[in-house]
């Protein structure tokens, strides 16, 4: 009894996490107009029908843009902030430190408020670019984190190389430390990705005619349940899944040969 | 290529600590030179100021003639040789190698071919294709000194390069160094906390100790007749007795010695173990009693109670041939030049 107790405690935890992504999945392939029991199918007219709507593939579309382009700069600036800290002796460096982390710390709700805020009042008209700039926001704290705490003295040593054989100051960053630190580089880059892509209240804030995915899903919630919303679900979780797929293969695998 | 060096009225302060202290020093072009002391004594730093990694409060760095005090590492005719061989881990030994060629702005060709020649020197001609991560740690050692000749600097600095590798390794290595360096005429200068590397490697031992060079010379003279007290007994083991210097001569144990002095009053003598011996050299030291001995190999190390000091102990290391037990008494004598004397310190 006290042996099968631990696997009963198992299953019932992975049920309860996993069932209502299992469910949501399973109606997508529902061949009706409700995703409710009984399940009839299955089918992919679902998938037919929101891969052929032009407006949840410009979204589609947008949500890609938005979450490659909010990744790149926050992993830049959060780059270039660790390797100055890391690198640099400067005064005040631990509160630089903690003002660069705190955002993490702040409400999605609040960050999204405050741009809105801030950006009607400059005069900044809404779009995709305000959005990203919410995400550059909360995604940023994360990088800088993240490859912060990757930068020992092993790359300090092989930069203090590089320099002692003629490299500028450039050529040391480029050739030595991004190569260097490319699994957490890497990993800051793809986890960034996924927030971004799921990211639903500063994306909903801050954007107003072309919209993300998760808005424009929102949106739809509106006009009532709908095995296409389903569908749309998988295709996002799909997404996620395949994105964190490739930051185990390409990066944590690696490191750990 | 290669370069003389000349390091004038250098001090150097971390905070309030002086690392180093009124440093004066010249090298040779094409001289291999070891700078010898403790943890702390300031020849990394020392190092560090040649390589231009730290700028020195006071003094002057002159490399083949130029002012350098306040040039970049990458500016500069050196190159180092580091500690932890600071290799790139995402490059092959040949990227590695030619990465001071491609800085210099040589075409991937010719640094190729120059990038193998560097590595066919330290024997590793077949390994161009591979990581850092498989090769040993002796292998290692060899790409970073391939790395740090690759560009032709006039000076090498290597920083304790051998201090990873094991005791046999470390021998090997010590002889391929020294081998390389006459090959490519480079002035080496070398940091190293072990003095039988230094003697085995060095043209000329630099002995620093808190901050100040106490000595410098040829590794034998350095060893025979050291400048000081210190440098005396970093070198190797010595038996310290208290003596008297008077008109005389040296009031010691065992007698009234006639020895070269310095100034009159209390000084040290001091003994190296294979200056004493059971064959009747000049300086008679008398019947001593054997307290213990363990055999070494090449020598017997004995720890021995002579009768006209008892409260003194000799370290001697006696020819392996018969092993004494302890109780023995054996007749020992020194041979004069071998003995050194240092006024006492206070």
């Amino acid at each position: 009894m006290m042996r099968v107790l631990p696997w009963v405690y198992l299953a019932a935890a992975f049920v309860f996490i996993y069932l209502p992504v299992a469910t949501l999945v399973l109606f997508s392939f529902q061949d009706g107009q409700l995703p409710v029991p009984p399940f009839n199918g299955p089918s992919l007219r679902w998938y037919a029908d929101v891969l052929g709507d032009s407006r949840l593939t410009a979204a589609l579309i947008n949500s890609v843009l938005v979450a490659f382009g909010a990744s790149l700069t926050a992993v830049t600036l959060g780059f270039l902030a660790a390797y100055g800290l890391a690198r640099h002796v400067m005064p005040g460096s631990a509160l630089i430190r903690a003002l660069l982390i705190a955002p993490l710390t702040v409400s999605y709700l609040i960050v999204g408020l405050g741009l809105l805020i801030v950006l009607t009042q400059m005069g900044f008209g809404l779009s995709l670019m305000t959005a990203g700039i919410g995400h550059v926001v909360i995604n940023l704290p994360l990088a800088f984190a993240i490859i912060y705490a990757a930068m020992g003295a092993q790359q300090q040593n092989a930069e203090r190389a590089a320099r002692d054989l003629g490299a500028n100051e450039r050529q040391v960053i480029w050739l030595v430390t991004v190569p260097m630190l490319a699994p957490a580089i890497g990993a800051a880059f793809f986890l960034s990705m996924t927030f971004s892509w799921d990211e639903f209240i500063i994306s909903f804030l801050l954007t107003r005619f072309d919209v993300t995915l998760p808005v424009e899903i929102w949106s739809m919630l509106r006009s009532g349940l709908s095995p296409r919303l389903n569908a749309i679900g998988s295709l996002v979780f799909l997404v996620s899944i395949a994105v964190v797929l490739t930051l185990e293969l390409l990066f944590f695998r690696k490191r750990r040969s | 290529m290669t370069a003389p060096v000349t390091l004038s009225g250098l001090n150097h302060w971390f905070g309030t600590y002086q690392a180093l202290v009124d440093i004066n020093l010249n090298i040779e072009a094409g001289e291999y030179v070891t700078l010898l002391g403790p943890s702390g004594c300031g020849k990394t730093t020392l190092l560090s100021v040649l390589g231009g990694f730290i700028a020195p409060s006071q003094g002057k760095v002159m490399i083949g003639g130029r002012d350098m005090t306040s040039v970049a590492p990458a500016k500069r005719p050196t190159t180092t040789m580091f500690q932890d061989y600071a290799l790139f881990p995402h490059m092959s030994l040949r990227e590695n190698v030619g990465f001071g060629l491609r800085m210099a702005g040589v075409g991937r060709a010719e640094r190729n071919r120059m990038a193998d020649a560097q590595l066919a020197l330290v024997g590793l001609a077949d390994d161009a294709e591979k990581r850092p991560h498989e090769l040993s740690g002796g292998q290692r050692q060899r790409v970073a000194l391939a790395r740090a000749l690759a560009v032709g600097p006039d000076v090498l600095l290597l920083d304790e390069p051998l201090g990873a590798l094991d005791l046999k390794l470390r021998r090997a290595m010590q002889d391929e160094l020294k081998a390389i360096q006459r090959q490519v005429g480079t002035t080496f200068v070398h940091v190293t906390h072990d003095q039988e590397e230094a003697m085995a490697i060095a043209d000329r031992i630099v002995v620093m100790h808190a901050g100040r060079i106490e000595d410098q010379g040829p590794p034998a003279r350095i060893y025979r007749q050291p400048a000081s007290l210190f440098a005396a007994d970093f070198m190797g083991e010595m038996t310290h007795i208290d003596v008297q210097v008077t008109q005389q001569g040296v009031e010691t144990p065992f007698g009234c010695l006639h020895l070269p002095a310095p100034q009159h009053g209390a000084a040290t003598l001091c003994l190296r173990p294979e200056a004493i011996g059971t064959t009747g050299a000049q300086i008679d030291l008398g019947p001593a009693r054997v307290r213990d001995a363990a055999f070494f190999g090449t020598h017997i190390r004995a720890h021995l109670i002579p009768e006209a000091a008892p409260d003194l102990v000799l370290i001697a290391h006696l020819p392996p041939g018969d092993m004494p037990t302890a109780g023995d008494v054996l007749p020992l004598s020194a041979s004069a030049d071998t003995i050194t004397i240092f006024p006492k310190e206070p």
